[in-house]
């Protein structure tokens, strides 16, 4: 997912194909990148009909259920009769007249910001801390990927052990307060969003340090050298040449965590099913209650909202992170 | 690229023009004709039957399907869906998947949910009916007058549990014999530093029976009847008024003080315990007693008394455990099959059943055993003359405890807890159908 960039030209260090991590058009633009002329060796190399596989797999497993998702939501498809009637836009109407959608959206929206923050801000920590190659590194490093292969279901249900009031966290502060702890952690109507953004973070977090780490081993040695014999400092380096440079890792990870966590349900439906008092209803999970309640259109009609919303959101965000990069 | 996306485009529409003419996946298979039942001991030797069950209902048939295994030959495999179970048999029947027999709610807005005209054999002329106490037989699992569901123990009664050696040590001899009394016993135990009532708001499924047991003599008068047709909803003054009241309780601090994170375990052990009173409560909070203490204890420390704003009466609440329905699999000897194990269970394996899961008989010939708990029985004879919950005589079952659940966080008020409710018991009216929604 990371370019390998070794080389010391320009044109060495940037391929030209650009990937996700690679460089936007404008950072090729600024270094006089070629992108465009290669079509026709291309096609001669990749033969179109190379894609079908590939194209089948996206057209039978998601684009298909994408158009199944549009179509649906304009239907009165539910449990109880076997006809299913298009209805035109009523259930748009329902829902955007009932205050829950959109009580939803906004758990939802501060749900995915949190975990952008906290999600990056960790892996980036770990990165830096774990940026030299010694064999307890990689040891640590494993360690910390562990949670991102784990099932998210089984982390939910763990921390939901973990923090109950007389869980195991309660028990070593009481231990070591000498006092009886017995907050109960997924029970504050104000900060057990945050909690659960923090679960999902530190499920999340082993993904971004292995990015961050990537772009950390991209960066040239000789630029630091140049950057120590200056007389930089290790905070300065950071700022100043590290943290700019990790701009595609940023941009990448900083996407992935906003909008997959726009997607989030697993975490959140085991530690707290949207509780308390509804504080950290995800739509994902207003959207399993209402299909569990047979209300199978009104459900598709939620999830092509949450799809529309996450599409609007994906594009100023995406364009905005990648604009950053154009410094490179 | 532009071929691919031409291709694209012309699955996509391909796509599309299918869906237009889309039926749903789960509509039913299987004939209409009535149903002949096969004797109990017909062989049937390389037919295969699966019962869908929740975690807390794969082992109930375990006594019936050894037996039933053994007289004809048929294999029965249990196949358990994972919590919340309705919602996961409904999708799974949705798209398409059917077992021969699933454990299932027997109330008329759950075999609404599973479409059962189309999906469930109907078991009308079930040779066990008349075998059943004639108090219990009519009781649920009929929908538009049709039997969808076969009622395999007593259905759950919402009631009060009550410690007994709290109530003797603050002196209270005499159960409370209607709601205001009730009440009453409460603050009088409060004001001896007792905790009255335990409620599980971090669980939050329990929180709608204190509504619930409010409404018993108005659903009585035909309360749910009248919500079903549009005329009266949550928000006028009878279920808006119950709701109130509750709330009014909490407020007035006669429950638990960590009502909000409390769970339904944390409720057994806090009634065992005598850390609290009295809590409302259905038969699977029994049960939950029963995994804790054996039934001497519980005989000695445990009641039951069903309650009302009139008098004691019970609120019944068929649940998931209580009964099973068969599906219309399309597969004319599975079906067959699975109206014989029914006939099996309810016929020569009932006795076996009820002594093996220690459960109330529905059936005067057969004897409930020894081991069932006093609490139990109690609750099992105020059956006859309950009236039905919400679950059993509504159209729709609305999230009630979610919202609930939300009152006693702090974040809606009892007012929302009502307009919520009633929103969305119209969505589903709507969806359904039915009249005046």
């Amino acid at each position: 997912m990371v370019p390998a960039r070794t080389g010391t030209t320009a044109s060495e260090r940037h391929p030209i194909v650009t990937t996700n991590l690679g460089l936007s058009r404008g950072a090729a633009r600024l270094e006089g990148i070629r992108t465009t002329g290669t079509r026709r060796r291309a096609r001669q190399d990749h033969p179109l009909w190379f894609l079908v596989p590939a194209l089948i797999v996206l057209i039978v497993f998601f684009f298909v259920p994408t158009v199944f998702n549009f179509v649906y939501a304009f239907t009165d498809w539910s449990s109880f009769k076997s006809a299913i009637n298009f209805v035109g836009f009523d259930n748009f109407v329902t829902l955007l007249n009932s205050g829950t959608l959109l009580t939803a959206l906004r758990v939802t929206l501060v749900y995915a910001v949190l975990v952008a923050i906290f999600q990056n801000l960790f892996g980036l920590l770990l990165a830096l801390l774990l940026e030299r190659d010694t064999a307890v590194n990689r040891a640590v490093r494993v360690a910390f990927f562990v949670p991102v292969i784990m099932s998210a279901l089984a982390v939910g249900y763990i921390f939901q052990a973990l923090l109950k009031p007389d869980g195991a966290l309660n028990g070593i502060l009481s231990a070591v307060s000498g006092t009886t702890v017995d907050t109960a952690w997924l029970g504050d109507t104000t900060w057990t969003i945050v909690v659960v953004a923090l679960i999902h973070s530190w499920k999340w977090m082993g993904l971004s340090m292995l990015i961050y780490l990537a772009g950390l081993k991209t960066i040239d040695q000789d630029m630091l050298e140049a950057a120590r014999l200056d007389g930089a400092g290790y905070w300065a380096t950071f700022f100043r040449i590290k943290f700019p440079l990790l701009a595609p890792a940023v941009t990448f990870n900083v996407a992935t965590a906003l909008l997959g966590s726009m997607n989030g349900f697993d975490v959140v439906q085991a530690t707290t099913e949207g509780g308390p008092g509804g504080t950290t209803e995800l739509l994902n999970i207003f959207i399993f209650r209402t299909f569990g309640q047979g209300l199978f259109a009104q459900a598709t009609t939620m999830s092509l909202i949450l799809f529309l919303v996450v599409a609007i959101l994906a594009f100023p965000v995406i364009r905005f992170l990648r604009k950053r990069e154009d410094v490179l | 690229m532009k071929n691919a996306l031409k291709g694209a485009v012309v699955l996509a529409v391909a796509a599309t023009l299918t869906l237009a003419g889309c039926s749903d996946p789960g509509a039913g298979g299987g004939s209409s004709e009535p149903a002949d039942w096969p004797a109990q001991d017909a062989d049937l030797s390389g037919t295969s039957l699966t019962i869908w069950a929740a975690q807390n209902s794969n082992t109930v048939p375990d006594s019936v399907i050894a037996g039933f295994e053994e007289l004809t030959g048929a294999e029965v495999e249990v196949v358990t869906i994972p919590d919340p179970y309705e919602q996961g048999v409904q999708t799974k029947v949705a798209t398409g998947d059917k077992p021969d027999l699933a454990f299932w709610q027997p109330t008329a807005s759950q075999l609404t949910a599973l479409n059962a005209p189309s999906n469930l054999q109907p078991l009308d002329d079930a040779p066990w009916l008349d075998s059943y106490d004639p108090a219990l037989r009519d009781i649920t699992g009929l929908l538009d007058d049709t039997r969808y569901a076969a009622l395999i123990s007593t259905p759950a009664v919402e009631g009060v549990y009550y410690n007994k050696k709290v109530l003797a040590d603050a002196g209270i001899t005499e159960l409370p014999t209607d709601w205001d009394s009730f009440i009453q016993t409460g603050r009088d135990l409060k004001a001896k530093g007792v905790t009255p009532f335990y409620e599980m708001g971090g669980d939050r499924w329990a929180t709608q029976w204190w509504v619930q047991v409010q409404l018993a003599d108005a659903a009585a008068d035909g309360l749910w009847d009248r919500v079903n047709a549009g005329e009266e909803t949550f928000t006028d003054p009878t279920i808006q008024g119950a709701i109130d009241t509750y709330d009014g309780l909490i407020q007035e601090g006669l429950f638990n003080s960590d009502i909000k994170t409390a769970t339904f375990e944390d409720q057994g052990d806090a009634l065992l315990a005598g850390d609290a009173a009295f809590v409302v409560q259905v038969g699977s909070f029994f049960g939950q007693l029963q995994a804790k203490a054996d039934t001497a204890e519980l005989n000695e420390n445990i009641g039951f008394f069903p309650i009302a704003p009139s008098g004691n009466v019970g609120t019944f609440i068929p649940d998931q455990s209580n009964a099973l329905v068969a599906f219309k699999t399309g597969d004319a000897a599975k079906e067959a099959g699975a109206r014989q194990l029914l006939s099996y269970w309810l016929g020569d394996g009932y006795q076996d059943f009820v002594d093996d899961q220690a459960t109330v008989s529905l059936q005067p010939d057969v004897t409930t055993p020894d081991s069932v708990p006093d609490a139990l029985i109690a609750s099992s004879d105020a059956l006859a003359d309950s009236v039905g919950s919400m679950q059993a005589l509504a159209i729709a079952n609305p999230d009630l405890y979610i919202f609930l659940a939300d009152m006693i966080q702090g974040t809606k008020t009892p007012v929302e807890v009502a307009e919520a409710t009633q929103a969305q018991f119209a969505e589903l009216a709507k969806a359904q159908g039915a009249p005046g929604f």
